[in-house]
């Protein structure tokens, strides 16, 4: 209860910043619609040749991309700002603050700085999943509730991934290379990972579970998940989301043992 | 020493460090074999401090002070001995330990840049649990303490070094601590930014009772400051007790530095052993009790040819350095 | 001049081999959407009885190897840096040097290009392989590859710049970088070659100078246009080098006037 009274003031923290930027604010939003709209673009030309690609059709497409921008969005959101600020801190010696404070230093550090501006790229993405929605299937409270928990579990999947990958700043201190990396591959979440070469869809759905966590949501908004396919995503989710802390937590200890 | 906030006992640290020689031929040996070397940061020491004092540690760099603070608010574990601060282990940092103390590391920030100050007092205040009026009630004080009325709405980024150090120390104590860590707290601040830093330090002590242990290479931190004083190097504590003796008993010497206009020329060997003469600055050592009558008489009789001159305390490393091999500071003739 | 350059060069290969593992990373990054692209057109082409127009599958491995090999040589990333320069306070000393700063920024992207050719050589032949590749360029597409990737590259150069003299004017030249790199992403062949896209995108595609940088060396790499187009497309590509550098001429000097008259 705490910690989501906390996430709020960091959440409303960071928006009156952004709120002064009006300016840049726009011109973000501005970015962001821009850049969805190019990718559906990207879509439309590619379904302009055919009506199915492996067995998607143009509107379970485009909730895969809605999905995708959903994902990214919160990667964006809360992920990425916050894990940049981690590695800063680790190379600056300021981590040492977040250590002493009388709350989780998992959370104060991971969850503590957003781009409130990503909402919108949040919002395109649903606003994308719902013009895709309509060819595929009806929405039915079903649906919706195994959409959500699939879509928060990819929520956390990303944030396993980024917590495992950042635990090597305790150790090698600059690693933006790795992030690079990361960045990279989960642009390829655009689309569905079985269109990929076989080397890179088994990366795609287990390292850099990006796949992972875009597909399962679009199948199941679509229907096309059934409950064990569910099951398996929620306890892989939370076998990964505390293996990843676990981790981090040896990283944390590592770096309180060896500082001077 | 069972009511003392701070209890150490031979307290250690060791860090093993890689080394490893220049060139190719060394790069590869390495690889294969690592040679490390043991650093005794802090080799045992012991030590008390009750509610309420403001104790200084004082080395040159990399004597163990910084160490030494680290360990005490709970961010190394030791390599051996004990310590306890307000009956906690620190190094388990239990919510309740973290709660009533703080670490303030001069030159490192922990306000997010880009926002006002005013914002991050208000998300401590929900980390630590603050109370609304409590919260206010100190804020308010130490507005008034550091003089922030103008600060702390603007973005921190915005401020000079000297101002986001004040506006610093107010958010390392939002939460009303027992017991404050400072490191190094005026270190690249402008002397009357230091002043300022040192009396608030000092009221905040004398209203709140809080127990405060400060690390510095800065003497003069130390004098402004702390009754008590450890001195300490390589690792080993080699004084503690209060400030007043310090000085004389580890250096009964003052340095003497008087610039001539022909001090090239000039012997001022009568009055003290000339130790260093750079162009017209001649630098003389001088016993303590006597140095400000030799200073009065250089200035008596060398009358015109003076351009200036500064009785000072002889440097802290000399002071330490010739303690630790042993040395007494000899006296002047 | 030349002695200029290569002094330059020589502190810039320094520096790059201080960075080679993160050029190598970052490239890796530029092979992947390319990647990505060529998966998805493979899939369509798979729906579609193994061909899309007159691309087959191997045709189109083809292209987007020939795609990532031409981003390589022709990327830019001054819009970005410029930003970041003038921020930190280090374009002023640069423009009180005798040499234009633009010259730095030739120097290093050409060593950036230099480190990560050959691993990115590696990766290219990797990926031409796993989807069977099939080059249709004769020794005269490769004679003329070369006079084409140059171009492109210079055009890419110097619209760069362009857009990173805006930086003289507003602070927020990531969003007017982004807008230029989305556009390129459609209209340079990027998304689709540009003879599959679809009529109104590719007619705005061959007015806009986003294809000569990229979809056009791509295409005479891998042999889709006959020689007698690749030799008119040559020209056109000549044409808007000309224009940027004219315009980045005239822009420069604004901005500098105005970066100048504020207080650099």
């Amino acid at each position: 209860m705490r910690y989501l009274r906390l996430l709020a003031l960091f959440f409303r923290t960071e928006l009156a910043y952004e709120l002064e930027y009006r300016t840049n604010l726009a011109l973000e939003l501005l970015q962001m619609v821009v850049i969805v709209t190019t990718s559906v673009a990207a879509v439309l030309v590619l379904f302009n040749y055919t009506t199915v690609l492996n067995g998607w059709d143009l509107g379970a497409m485009l909730v895969l991309l809605g999905c995708f921008y959903l994902v990214q969005g919160f990667g964006e959101l809360v992920l990425q700002p916050s894990f940049e600020k981690f590695m800063e801190h680790v190379r600056l010696g300021t981590l040492d603050f977040a250590l002493l404070k009388p709350a989780s230093a998992q959370f104060l550090v991971t969850l503590r700085h957003f781009q409130v501006v990503q909402l919108a790229q949040m919002g395109l993405g649903a606003v994308v999943v719902i013009a895709g929605l309509p060819r595929v299937s009806t929405l039915g409270p079903a649906e919706a509730a195994t959409f959500v928990i699939a879509l928060v579990c990819g929520f956390t999947l990303i944030y396993a991934l980024l917590l495992a990958l950042s635990t090597f700043a305790f150790w090698f201190v600059r690693i933006d290379n790795l992030m690079a990396i990361y960045w990279s591959f989960l642009d390829a979440g655009r689309f569905p990972v079985d269109i990929y070469p076989g080397w890179l869809r088994v990366t795609l759905s287990s390292a850099v579970p990006i796949g992972v966590a875009v597909t399962v949501p679009a199948q199941a908004i679509s229907g096309r998940l059934d409950l064990i396919g569910l099951g398996l995503l929620v306890v892989g989710t939370i076998a990964a989301f505390f293996l990843a802390s676990w981790f981090w937590r040896l990283g944390l200890r590592s770096y309180t043992g060896a500082s001077a | 020493m069972t009511d003392a906030v701070v209890e150490v006992r031979d307290l250690r640290k060791t860090f093993r460090v890689s080394e490893r020689q220049e060139g190719l031929a060394a790069t590869l040996r390495s690889f294969v074999r690592r040679q490390r070397r043991d650093i005794n940061a802090v080799a045992g020491i012991t030590f008390g401090i009750e509610a309420g004092e403001v104790v200084g540690f004082l080395g040159p760099n990399g004597a163990g002070k910084t160490t030494t603070l680290k360990m005490l608010s709970g961010l190394l574990y030791p390599t051996g001995g004990e310590a306890r601060v307000l009956g906690f282990v620190p190094w388990r940092r239990e919510n309740a330990y973290l709660q009533q103390m703080t670490l303030l590391m001069g030159n490192r920030t922990q306000l997010v840049w880009d926002i006002p100050a005013a914002d991050s007092f208000r998300v401590l205040q929900e980390i630590y649990r603050v109370p609304e009026d409590s919260f206010r009630k100190t804020v308010g004080e130490l507005t008034e303490l550091l003089e922030l009325q103008e600060l702390v709405h603007k973005p921190v980024r915005n401020l000079s070094l000297g101002e986001r150090m004040k506006v610093e120390f107010a958010a390392g104590l939002i939460q009303s601590p027992r017991v404050a860590f400072l490191d190094e707290p005026t270190i690249g601040l402008d002397i009357s930014m230091q002043v300022r830093i040192r009396r608030f330090v000092a009221e905040y002590n004398r209203r709140t009772g809080a127990t405060i242990l400060l690390t510095s290479h800065y003497m003069d931190d130390v004098v402004a400051l702390c009754k008590r004083v450890i001195v300490i190097h390589h690792g080993q504590l080699l004084y503690d007790g209060p400030l007043a003796d310090l000085a004389e008993r580890m250096a009964p010497f003052k340095v003497i530095v008087a610039t001539l206009h022909d001090g090239a020329a000039a012997d001022l060997s009568v009055y003290g052993t000339v130790v260093a003469r750079d162009e017209g600055r001649i630098t003389l050592k001088v016993d303590r009790q006597i140095a400000p009558e030799r200073a009065a008489r250089l200035v008596n009789d060398l009358g015109d040819r003076l351009t200036d001159i500064s009785v000072e305390d002889p440097p802290i490393e000399e002071v330490i350095d010739r303690v630790f091999s042993g040395e007494r500071v000899g006296t002047a003739p | 001049m030349i002695d200029v350059y290569r002094a330059l060069f020589v502190g810039q290969i320094q520096a790059a081999s201080q960075y080679r593992v993160q050029s190598i990373l970052w490239m890796l990054f530029a092979v992947i959407r390319p990647v990505i692209f060529l998966a998805a057109w493979v899939a369509v082409a798979g729906a579609q009885g193994g061909r899309v127009g007159s691309y087959d599958v191997r045709d189109f491995a083809a292209y987007y190897v020939a795609l990532s090999l031409v981003a390589n040589l022709a990327t830019s990333w001054n819009s970005y840096e410029f930003e970041f320069e003038i921020r930190m306070g280090r374009l002023s000393p640069k423009l009180l040097r005798p040499l234009h700063p633009i010259h730095y920024a030739v120097v290093e992207n050409i060593v950036w290009k230099m480190t990560t050719i050959i691993p990115m050589l590696v990766v290219l032949g990797f990926i031409a392989a796993t989807f069977d590749a099939r080059f249709r360029s004769t020794p005269a597409h490769l004679a003329l590859f070369v006079p084409s990737v140059v171009l492109g590259a210079a055009l890419a150069f110097l619209a760069g710049w362009v857009v990173a003299t805006t930086a003289f004017w507003t602070t927020r030249v990531h969003a007017v970088a982004t807008l230029w790199d989305r556009a390129a992403f459609i209209f340079a062949g990027q998304i689709a070659p540009l003879a599959l896209l679809p009529g109104p995108l590719q007619t705005i595609a061959l007015v806009l100078p986003f294809g000569y940088m990229l979809g056009v060396p791509a295409e005479i790499l891998q042999g889709a246009v006959d020689v007698p187009t690749a030799i008119l497309l040559i020209a056109v590509q000549a044409v808007w080098v000309g224009i940027f550098y004219a315009l980045l001429q005239v822009v420069w000097r604004v901005g500098v006037r105005q970066y100048t008259g504020v207080g650099a």
